[in-house]
């Protein structure tokens, strides 16, 4: 057992740290206090990913044959963990990086290989994701958008919801029904859908977390090419597990709770409450669970890093990620008051964005059943 | 960063297991419970064969004792081991004479072993001492919570110095050793529950098959495992002292919970003294209390986060 950095990975740390400081703006805060989603956002991830990628520390995580540098899973838990301290300016390319490519790489068609890999990894494409329907959420099998070949086209007609990253998006990783016939997972397949196709209507769904964080996605018999099908038709249920299994410990919420947990101290020591006994212990309990969301993450890191398979342990952490992420922000409220719900305020942005944790990337709930399946050996409900 | 045991501590585990099999686990101490007693018997075995001097090793340090004591109390031994492997080594170059008790000066409050104990360590502010006890020195205190505990008579003889930075360094073992056994008693009656709960069944299925039921097990699982890592990760970096205080603070308040969940969902089988849950459960209130519970671990650890000059904002 080892739990301290190697000597170049904490260097590599610093050096992505003082990019950071160079590369990010003075005006990066107020553009990032938009949300994710926001049209100031997106424009930025694409400069700055951009940067990034000159570095060569966009997709150094990938394979070499796809242009990365085969680093490790912790380096690519330094990278999240320093990219959402900083309210994440890679903006929706995280999602690129983390799962869109890995996906393409283990399914894709040297076609799509070639043209999807090396946009990604230049930093300039922006993807959304199209798995919610209006039916189908948490029982995501249960979707009902219909697909059917005409010629070289696959027809697609359904409605796609709460669909993130679409504003300026040009792809969309799309689940569809081939299989009209089929129920739960068999008979899905999955378009990598470029989103000027003719059919495709987008409505936002204003929502409170954050500008243009919600849409609606209709596809009136939008046309998609059949070369754009990932994987075989019909089999995108696989497709959509070894996906959702990059996705789910993706993010490092937990170091943007940690940094906030920081400046609330500094805040409590500033305003002379640091010395009171009940703040410390409140700073001290929100730590305790920043901590643990921390090392429940990093198990599932060391797995990815001996190449298991994903197991229990991706759902423990996201369960862990929720607990710190509810406690930080609560805490925040606590301490600063009404300060921390004017919009324009660090605390308030982060509050927005945490309320998603339990939610986003599959529920609290959903985790939790499947720790009961697969780490307790629960019989189903 | 490496989450894997290796061969070597591999090995121990399931040594020390195959030695708990024989000399530990929930009948024993069911009946130790009832009576009160202490197991000497398993002290020794531990002794002979090495397991409680794995702090001094050469080859072994930390981190095997605190695999050692997490699986000793995992077969809910009636030891001081968490003292012995764990508090002692950190403190004096040769041991002690067992059983230990630890506690901190001025608390006059029942204390987990002073009534067997041969060796109390005190901490008191920077400095620990070591006291000798003599028989008699404290008297039993009557409880249900599945260990001994006891009271002193008189005030205790002023004992040695054991230096500068002492108490600090005990009070971050002591932190170790309470996540450490803390851990092995949450897994043990984790596991006991879930067990239960997919053979009993109620309107016609399993009770564990029921999703109220599934999502508290899960959480306790989660809790379960951040306990783990937290501690095997204190134990790696040499009981720095911010990552044992996190991991006593994780398990001090998992405990509460682990307790609630597991007598709340096991019924009125988990009060009884024929179902095992009691052995490891009911010591979860007495170990989650120790050295002032949750809420001085929080503190201790928000004053050693944030207590000296205030620090940029960086990785956790």
């Amino acid at each position: 057992m080892e739990f301290e950095w190697t000597e170049p990975d904490a260097q590599f740390r610093k050096d992505l740290q003082d990019f950071l400081g160079e590369n990010l703006p003075a005006s990066w805060e107020q553009i990032a206090h938009h949300g994710p989603g926001a049209d100031q956002t997106a424009d930025f991830s694409r400069s700055f990913c951009a940067k990034l990628a000159e570095r060569g520390w966009l997709t150094q995580s990938w394979p070499a044959e796809y242009g990365g540098e085969d680093a490790s899973p912790w380096r690519h838990a330094i990278v999240s963990e320093e990219m959402w301290q900083r309210g994440e300016p890679r903006g929706s390319q995280y999602m690129n990086v983390n799962w869109i490519g890995p996906t393409i790489m283990e399914y894709g068609s040297e076609e799509q290989k070639r043209d999807h890999l090396s946009r990604i990894s230049r930093g300039d494409v922006l993807w959304c994701q199209g798995f919610s329907e209006p039916e189908a959420g948490s029982d995501l099998a249960s979707l009902r958008t219909r697909a059917w070949r005409e010629g070289d086209d696959y027809v697609v007609d359904g409605t796609k919801i709460w669909t993130s990253y679409v504003n300026g998006a040009e792809y969309c990783f799309l689940l569809v029904r081939t299989d009209p016939e089929s129920k739960g997972g068999r008979g899905i397949t999955v378009l990598l859908a470029p989103m000027d196709a003719p059919g495709i209507v987008v409505r936002e769904i204003p929502a409170v977390i954050g500008e243009r964080y919600f849409h609606e996605l209709f596809f009136d018999r939008a046309r998609i090419p059949a070369h754009c099908r990932l994987g075989a038709e019909g089999e995108g249920w696989g497709v959509v597990r070894y996906a959702l299994a990059y996705e789910r410990v993706g993010a490092a919420r937990y170091a943007r709770a940690a940094r906030t947990l920081d400046s609330l101290a500094a805040h409590a020591r500033e305003q002379g409450l640091f010395d009171d006994s009940a703040v410390q212990e409140k700073l001290g309990a929100a730590l305790t669970l920043v901590e643990a969301a921390r090392i429940l993450t990093y198990r599932v890191i060391d797995l990815r890093a001996r190449g298991s398979a994903p197991t229990a342990d991706t759902n423990l952490a996201r369960i862990a990620g929720t607990l710190c992420e509810n406690a930080v922000s609560d805490l925040a409220v606590e301490l600063l008051g009404t300060e921390a719900l004017a919009y324009g305020h660090a605390a308030e942005a982060y509050f927005r964005m945490a309320m998603t944790a339990g939610v986003a990337v599959g529920t609290t709930e959903m985790n939790l059943d499947l720790v009961a399946g697969r780490q307790l050996g629960l019989p189903r409900s | 960063m490496d989450f894997e045991l290796d061969a070597d501590q591999r090995a121990i585990v399931e040594a020390v297991d195959a030695l708990l099999v024989r000399h530990a686990g929930a009948r024993r101490a069911a009946e130790l419970a009832q009576s009160g007693g202490y197991d000497h018997a398993l002290d020794d075995a531990l002794e002979a064969s090495g397991f409680a001097q794995v702090a001094r090793g050469e080859e072994t340090g930390l981190l095997e004792a605190v695999l050692i004591t997490e699986a000793i109390a995992r077969s809910a031994g009636v030891v001081s081991a968490g003292a012995a492997l764990i508090v002692a080594p950190a403190l004096c170059a040769e041991p002690l004479p067992g059983p230990i008790a630890l506690a901190e000066r001025g608390d006059a409050r029942p204390l987990r072993f002073a009534a067997q104990a041969r060796s109390l360590l005190l901490a008191e502010g920077d400095e620990a001492r070591w006291i000798a006890i003599e028989d008699g020195s404290a008297e039993p205190v009557d409880n249900r919570f599945a260990l001994p505990m006891g009271r002193w008579r008189s005030a205790l003889p002023e004992g040695q110095p054991l230096g500068a930075g002492s108490g600090e360094r005990m009070r971050a073992h002591w932190r170790l050793a309470l996540a450490a056994e803390l851990l092995g008693y949450m897994e043990a009656a984790l596991d006991l529950t879930v067990g239960y709960l997919k053979e009993r069944h109620q309107f016609g299925r399993p009770i564990g098959s029921f999703q109220a039921v599934q999502h508290r097990l899960a959480l306790c699982s989660v809790l379960v495992e951040g306990t783990r890592w937290l501690s095997y990760e204190a134990a790696a970096k040499g009981a720095d002292p911010q990552a044992c205080t996190t991991a006593a603070a994780h398990a001090a308040d998992s405990a509460r919970q682990l307790f609630r969940e597991t007598h709340q969902l096991s019924g009125a089988m988990g009060f009884t003294r024929e179902h095992d849950l009691h052995v490891w459960s009911m010591r979860l209130p007495l170990l989650r209390v120790e050295l002032g519970g949750a809420s001085q671990h929080r503190r201790s650890l928000a004053r050693e986060r944030w207590g000296g000059a205030p620090k940029p904002g960086g990785g956790t």
